[in-house]
């Protein structure tokens, strides 16, 4: 029964989901617009679920003492510390809260990301060898490409843009449109497979 | 050490300066290049540009994350200056939750750059009248599908608390049909999952405003017009802020247009040292096989 229930239960919402996106009536409109409601806040459920892990995770580490535990204590004095804040000063653009966040969290968040143009240069310059005409026609398209878009590549050949612009509408996208239908019909079988009962790990536990 | 050695091992610490130099270095020496604009962005700003003022809003899904901030920022500036300065009201919404943040201060930048701008009462830009931010929602899928039923029903109360119904814009934008275009500003999925299913389902228009890398996932969707245009990376965000400024919206480019420049520098730069790299490996190559 423990089993039997929740499967009843995704078969029949799975059904019922598939038609009524399909008919634009009131009715169907209004059950999709209600099941739309419940999933909203059973997703907001899921951000409670995650901070109670945070929380249990690194408590845990400190608790133990794990490799870098001081880190632990940053990462849950900040978030106690940003709700706090948010909760007692609220988040209109000229608060603590928002403060913080302009002038904390996005500067560290830009800099890790930037970090990511050093590694790419060296490793670009170190591994990216014309050693097979694989290769040999990656880095071509790649120059193509980045010289075509920047500002430069016009005035090296006026067609140099188009041609760039001609590989990314037109091998580019043929190869993403293949990539798109395989990852729909995937979709589209695993979908199938749990509203039917086949695929059943979402339940948990054993067979 | 042979000189095509030399060539193919240069010291990492050496590119990393050289980098550096390059990226900083049109902060300094500013300069300013003619953008070749893109089709893409063409359309997306023609599309804006077709839209009546005092209409539908135009909804702006702010999805970006301070990682992405350099790239997707200065889209959302560019996009906010031209709605505003056409008159079109702007409705703003997130589900990244570390998005809302640069939401506020993209809305806060704009409106008090055009409100110090403002010669009257009528000129100025007002919450809740020509703009109106609705914060984050959990639950994406199902919240971008049940806007087309209700907006409000989804989003009771704004980013600040007001409640939604008491906002004079919010009154007059129910659902998908009061919404020219949903411009999705993303450095992830966002953008596929709002063809799927607010357009399939209500047929809402879509723009995006994508990181360089993501954007050539997105082309098919170009191509089948389910994209009403779209702006790909810095690139995308500078070549938006030259046409408000040569359609007279704006004087000054903006934040795009210097970061271009540095990009622009920088992909020189790699390619020199992927050209010098190969040089070397093709003479090192060759002289194994001599020997």
């Amino acid at each position: 029964m423990k089993r039997r229930i929740p499967l009843i239960i995704c078969f029949s919402i799975g059904i019922l989901m598939i038609i009524q996106f399909m008919i634009p009536h009131p009715i169907s409109s209004e059950f999709g617009s209600t099941v739309n409601k419940w999933y909203i806040v059973l997703a907001a459920f899921a951000l409670v679920l995650a901070i109670g892990n945070l929380i249990r995770h690194h408590s845990t580490k400190i608790r133990r003492k794990n490799t870098n535990w001081p880190y632990s204590i940053v990462t849950l004095a900040s978030m106690v510390a940003m709700s706090i804040i948010g909760f007692a000063g609220g988040v209109d653009p000229k608060s603590l809260y928002q403060t913080i966040y302009l002038n904390v969290l996005a500067p560290l968040g830009s800099t890790m990301f930037a970090l990511l143009a050093y590694y790419m240069a060296s490793a670009a310059y170190r591994s990216f060898r014309a050693r097979s005409l694989e290769a040999t026609l990656l880095l071509a398209a790649a120059f193509i490409v980045m010289i075509g878009f920047m500002p430069f590549g016009q005035y090296i050949s006026p067609r140099l843009p188009a041609f760039a612009e001609w590989i990314m509408k037109v091998p580019n996208m043929a190869s993403q449109r293949g990539i798109m239908f395989g990852v729909a019909f995937g979709s589209i079988a695993t979908a199938l497979k749990i509203i039917l009962g086949i695929e059943r790990s979402w339940l948990g536990g054993k067979k | 050490m042979k000189w095509y050695e030399a060539i193919s091992r240069i010291d990492r610490r050496i590119i990393y300066f050289l980098l550096t130099v390059f990226v900083i270095l049109p902060f300094f020496v500013p300069f300013k290049i003619r953008q070749n604009i893109m089709p893409q962005t063409q359309r997306l700003f023609d599309f804006v540009e077709s839209i009546p003022p005092d209409d539908k809003v135009v909804m702006i899904s702010f999805d970006y994350t301070p990682q992405t901030m350099p790239e997707c920022h200065p889209m959302a500036i560019a996009l906010l200056k031209h709605c505003f300065a056409r008159n079109i009201p702007v409705l703003g919404l997130s589900f990244d939750p570390q998005a809302p943040g640069l939401a506020v201060e993209a809305f806060e930048t704009v409106v008090n750059e055009l409100n110090r701008k403002a010669s009257n009462y009528d000129d100025s830009l007002f919450y809740g009248k020509d703009y109106v931010y609705l914060g984050w929602k959990s639950g994406f899928t199902a919240a971008v599908l049940d806007m087309g039923e209700s907006i409000a029903g989804v989003f009771p109360r704004d980013y600040f608390g007001h409640p939604v119904d008491s906002l004079p814009l919010m009154q007059k934008t129910k659902n998908y049909k009061d919404v020219a275009i949903a411009i999705v500003l993303s450095a992830s999925a966002y953008p596929e999952y709002w063809v799927l299913y607010p357009q399939s389902r209500y047929g809402v228009k879509i723009g995006a405003g994508l990181t360089a890398v993501m954007a050539p996932k997105y082309y098919p969707f170009l191509q089948t017009g389910q994209f009403s245009g779209m702006m790909s990376g810095m690139k995308g965000a500078a070549e938006y802020e030259h046409l408000i400024v040569e359609k007279g919206y704006t004087k000054k480019l903006g934040r795009a247009e210097t970061g271009m420049n540095s990009q622009s520098i920088v992909h020189l730069l790699i390619i020199t040292i992927i050209i010098l790299g190969n040089i070397g490996f093709f003479f090192s190559r060759r002289d194994r096989k001599q020997s």
